[in-house]
């Protein structure tokens, strides 16, 4: 299992992004999530690589056979809503990869190292390290709604929208807040605040894994844009 | 060394909390327990240590508070942060990383120490405070106790001379808070000044040098730990102050009621997926029973609770109410729960509002009686975010009243209560014992489950092992179960 | 008598920005996901999202009324949209609706009630973006989004169904959920999270 360096992944979201949108038909689109299969194997992510690309293999089955048996408004539905599946996918599984692969520190550090501003960057990693927690407080208000006989669902909404509404804000948000209090205040008394630019636990280097894997990604846009201009 | 030169500060707000006038000097290596009523201004004066106050939390300040001779407001935080290290109440907002090395190491990143440096400081913390099995970990996949041993770590690792921990054992199960008793000790034998805010007492006793008792914002007693000792119980409550020792408390509840069964579980089986969590539960409970759940961390006591509320489907067996199986609908309308983070289930813009919130046709009456009855009446036009954890709680608890409920469950309820709080909720629980209620408790808090359980059941390896009447004969029993030494 | 007030964003403006930026996120999906997928309604997309941020929007001005907050969650925004394979067009919106609604709060000092909903109206307005270009160019948007992998039948109904009529219906309505949105985060502001002292 090998470590990338954060910039090295930011490289590879880029052009993958890149690749996705230019992607002139699904084989493309499927070699390009093996890449990134090999890529998340590689990062020591073997069941999420071997589950990614096997979804993805079934999802393009399905959406041949929709293209083919299906007809009319439920064959546009269908493969209109898979369009848009196949579109995010790649985007989506690199990412996932990504973000499970890099620590919070790596990542500050790195963005220091490119002198992207610490405003945009500690919201950032704050943003990331603070969704999952959403997931955790959303359970609990889900149970407290239950105790209330508000149903935590469409139809509650449609049933009582201003009870449902503040049942939903009102807890998040102040927990929210809460934890915008803590959390800084947990920063602030281990010297977030200090002005000489942070170290980082892992140490963050460019190395010739990093060079070979973006090389690789490269190459595919490469293929892809000359196979595209129909050079090949 | 730390000095209070007559320092007195006021919350912008005004409200509790503030100091007046305080002067005192914590020598080096001395561990201090500063203790007293909630808003007695003890959290302040942590906060008048570590910077907080008056760089995050701005108010009026006069005085001085002088860390080795030098003047704490004219220092910025981050070197502040060298030499004083902090940790607080609440484990699940005190992380910046999402994995255990990184937290812990986030101080020592702060202060640009080289990298070769951050491993080596992490590894030996590890290894220092016994945690190595916790190195390498996801947080959001740790319980509570271990995010707090990793916050205590992160500042550990930093090697300040002076520690504060702000009500560390809040929500903490009886086996983190003998963990967090450890560490302590470990940093007192190291020579480290510590000030502990604590509403918590017991586990504090063997480390402990001195004692300060605040109250209303000022510095009411200086005591030794042995002065503080032999206070009689009496004087201790008259302060509003929790047991010191555990091992004096004996039950005193009034025993369970003898009267018909109203509730029944019969083989009963939990599960998360294809992961059981509780097998073969099957009991008994009559009305008015006051019973308390324990046992250790994962060991299912939510997920019973949840089960008892109907948030939770059963995957084997059944639960009755007066002889009828009830579906998890049924359930959820007979049940009321209060959770430990009772922020989550209030909902309304004020405590009026919020008592007959979600019901279609509230009965005001009733819900004016129970407000008066559990003393928010007074406080009925404030918005619920406002009150204090003791009676967020009373509210929440006033709600399921109003709704009729006749189950109710409580969630590790004492978790930050001081002594006034703790009487008033065991007080409220006697009260809804009377009229009949089925009340279970989750709780660790052996004190509590003495003046207000009647019985306690004891959850261990996926089943409940002990279910046992909480009398002076069981004693023995119920200390084991409550880790009480 | 000391009383420190920090110029500029403070660490803890800047978590509180971080946070809020992830509950508009959440909130921006769960609004959105209902009509992103459907040809036909699709163009409705930044209905759903712009019906559900309103409160949270108003309360992260209320707790950092300063520059650049609202562009920080403008720029977030557009990097996440960015790098999980959306439209550009959706990703750039959000971050020049960004920049614009915070010089919009700006100008009442980030406490006006009304240039604050205004604000939010503008930041709403990001997520046409990518069917603003459509309109300007259909041609050009359906060889991108083809190309992306959108089936040439998807173009086609949303072809039939993208004349002007629903051009105005996107604007006026993202333009009016996001009144709505922020009427109701107006008053629960005032209701309940000023009353809860959780404005500061």
């Amino acid at each position: 299992m090998s470590r990338f360096d954060p910039r090295a992944k930011l490289f590879l979201l880029l052009l993958t992004v890149l690749c996705a949108a230019l992607a002139p038909d699904l084989r493309f689109q499927f070699a390009l999530v093996g890449l990134i299969g090999g890529f998340s194997a590689l990062c020591g992510r073997w069941r999420y690589a071997l589950r990614g690309i096997l979804a993805y293999g079934l999802l393009c089955a399905f959406t041949f056979w929709c293209a083919g048996s299906l007809s009319g408004t439920w064959r546009t539905m269908f493969v209109a809503f898979l369009g848009l599946v196949h579109k995010v996918y790649a985007c989506g599984m690199l990412a996932g990869t990504v973000i499970a692969t890099t620590r919070v520190n790596e990542f500050l550090s790195a963005m220091a190292r490119l002198r992207c501003p610490r405003k945009l960057t500690i919201p950032l990693a704050v943003m990331l390290r603070y969704l999952p927690t959403i997931r955790e407080d959303w359970r609990f208000i889900r149970d407290a709604m239950r105790l209330r006989d508000v149903s935590p669902s469409l139809w509650g909404f449609l049933r009582a929208p201003a009870m449902t509404v503040n049942c939903l804000y009102v807890p998040l948000l102040t927990a929210a807040s809460r934890a915008a209090d803590e959390l800084s205040i947990a920063a602030v008394t281990r010297g977030i605040e200090n002005p000489k630019p942070r170290t980082c636990l892992v140490t963050i280097r460019m190395t010739a894994a990093d060079w070979v894997v973006m090389a690789l990604f490269a190459a595919f846009f490469a293929i892809e844009l000359l196979w595209t201009g129909g050079i090949l | 060394m730390i000095e209070f030169q007559h320092v007195s500060f006021r919350y912008p707000e005004g409200g509790e909390g503030g100091l007046h006038d305080v002067s005192l000097t914590i020598p080096d290596g001395q561990c201090v327990l500063l203790c007293g009523r909630s808003g007695c201004g003890k959290t302040t004066l942590t906060r008048l240590v570590n910077g907080l106050i008056p760089q995050f939390f701005p108010g009026e300040l006069t005085g001085r508070v002088l860390l080795d001779g030098e003047d704490l407001a004219a220092l910025p935080m981050y070197r502040i942060s060298e030499k004083v290290g902090s940790v607080f109440q609440n484990p699940r907002t005190q992380f910046f990383n999402v994995d255990s090395d990184s937290e812990i190491a986030f101080g020592l990143e702060s202060q640009a120490r080289p990298a070769a440096e951050l491993r080596a400081r992490v590894d030996r913390t590890a290894e220092e405070l016994g945690i190595r099995g916790l190195l390498g970990r996801s947080l959001f996949a740790l319980s509570g106790g271990e995010k707090q041993r990793i916050a205590f770590a992160s500042v550990y690792a930093m090697e300040p001379e002076v520690c504060l921990l702000d009500e560390p054992s809040s929500n903490l199960d009886a086996q983190a808070i003998e963990g967090l008793r450890r560490h302590l000790a470990l940093l007192r034998s190291q020579g480290k000044t510590i000030l502990v805010a604590e509403h918590r007492l017991s586990y504090l006793m063997d480390t402990v040098d001195r004692v300060l008792y605040l109250e209303d914002g000022r510095v009411a007693g200086d005591y030794s730990r042995e002065a503080f000792l032999v206070l009689s119980p009496e004087r201790r409550r008259a302060m509003g102050l929790r047991a010191a020792d555990l091992m004096a408390e004996r039950p005193s509840a009034p025993p369970s009621p003898a009267a018909a069964p109203r509730l029944e579980l019969r083989d009963v089986s939990l599960s998360y997926g294809k992961r059981t969590v509780l097998q073969g539960l099957s009991l008994q409970a009559a009305p008015g029973e006051i019973i308390a759940l324990a046992g250790p961390n994962g060991a299912g006591k939510t997920t019973l609770s949840r089960f008892l509320c109907g948030l939770h489907r059963e995957s084997g067996g059944q639960l009755l109410w007066e002889g009828r199986v009830q579906s998890p609908r049924e359930r959820r309308g007979r049940a009321g729960l209060v959770m430990q983070d009772v922020n989550y289930q209030l909902f309304a813009e004020s405590v009026a509002a919020e008592c007959v919130f979600g019901l279609r046709r509230p009965d005001t009456a009733l819900a004016e009686e129970a407000l008066r009855e559990l003393g928010l009446w007074a406080l009925r036009d404030r918005h619920p975010n406002t009150l204090s954890g003791g009676q967020k709680q009373r509210l929440a608890a006033a709600a399921a009243m109003v709704q009729g409920r006749e189950l109710l469950v409580f969630d590790e309820p004492t978790s930050g209560l001081d002594y006034d709080s703790m009487t008033r909720l065991a007080e409220l629980l006697r009260r809804l014992s009377v009229r009949g209620k089925v009340i279970f408790l989750v709780t660790h808090d052996f004190e509590f489950v003495c003046r207000t359980c009647g019985r306690a059941l004891w959850l261990s390896g996926g089943g409940l092992r002990r279910d046992l009447p909480v009398t002076a004969e069981t004693l023995p029993a119920l200390r084991e179960i409550f880790h009480v030494r | 008598m000391q009383t420190m007030m920090k110029q500029g964003l403070s660490v803890k403006d800047l978590v509180t920005a971080g946070i809020f930026t992830a509950l508009f996120l959440v909130f921006a999906l769960v609004g959105g996901i209902f009509f992103a997928p459907n040809p036909v309604l699709t163009f409705y997309m930044p209905v759903g999202s712009a019906l559900l941020c309103g409160p949270v929007y108003l309360l992260l001005l209320a707790k950092v009324p300063k520059r650049w907050a609202v562009t920080i969650l403008g720029a977030i925004l557009c990097a996440v949209w960015f790098v999980t394979g959306m439209h550009w067009a959706m990703a750039l919106g959000y971050l020049i609706a960004g920049i614009l609604a915070d010089l919009t709060a700006g100008t009442g000092g980030y406490r006006s009630r009304t240039r604050n909903a205004l604000s939010y109206l503008l930041l709403s307005l990001g997520g046409t973006g990518s069917y603003l270009v459509f309109f300007a160019d259909p041609e050009g948007w359906a060889s991108t989004m083809l190309g992306n992998g959108t089936e040439q039948s998807y173009i086609d109904t949303m072809r039939m169904t993208g004349t002007t009529g629903i051009l105005l219906a996107m604007l006026l309505g993202t333009v009016l959920a996001a009144a709505v949105s922020a009427l109701v985060g107006g008053r629960m502001l005032k209701k309940q999270f000023e009353k809860a002292g959780i404005t500061k």
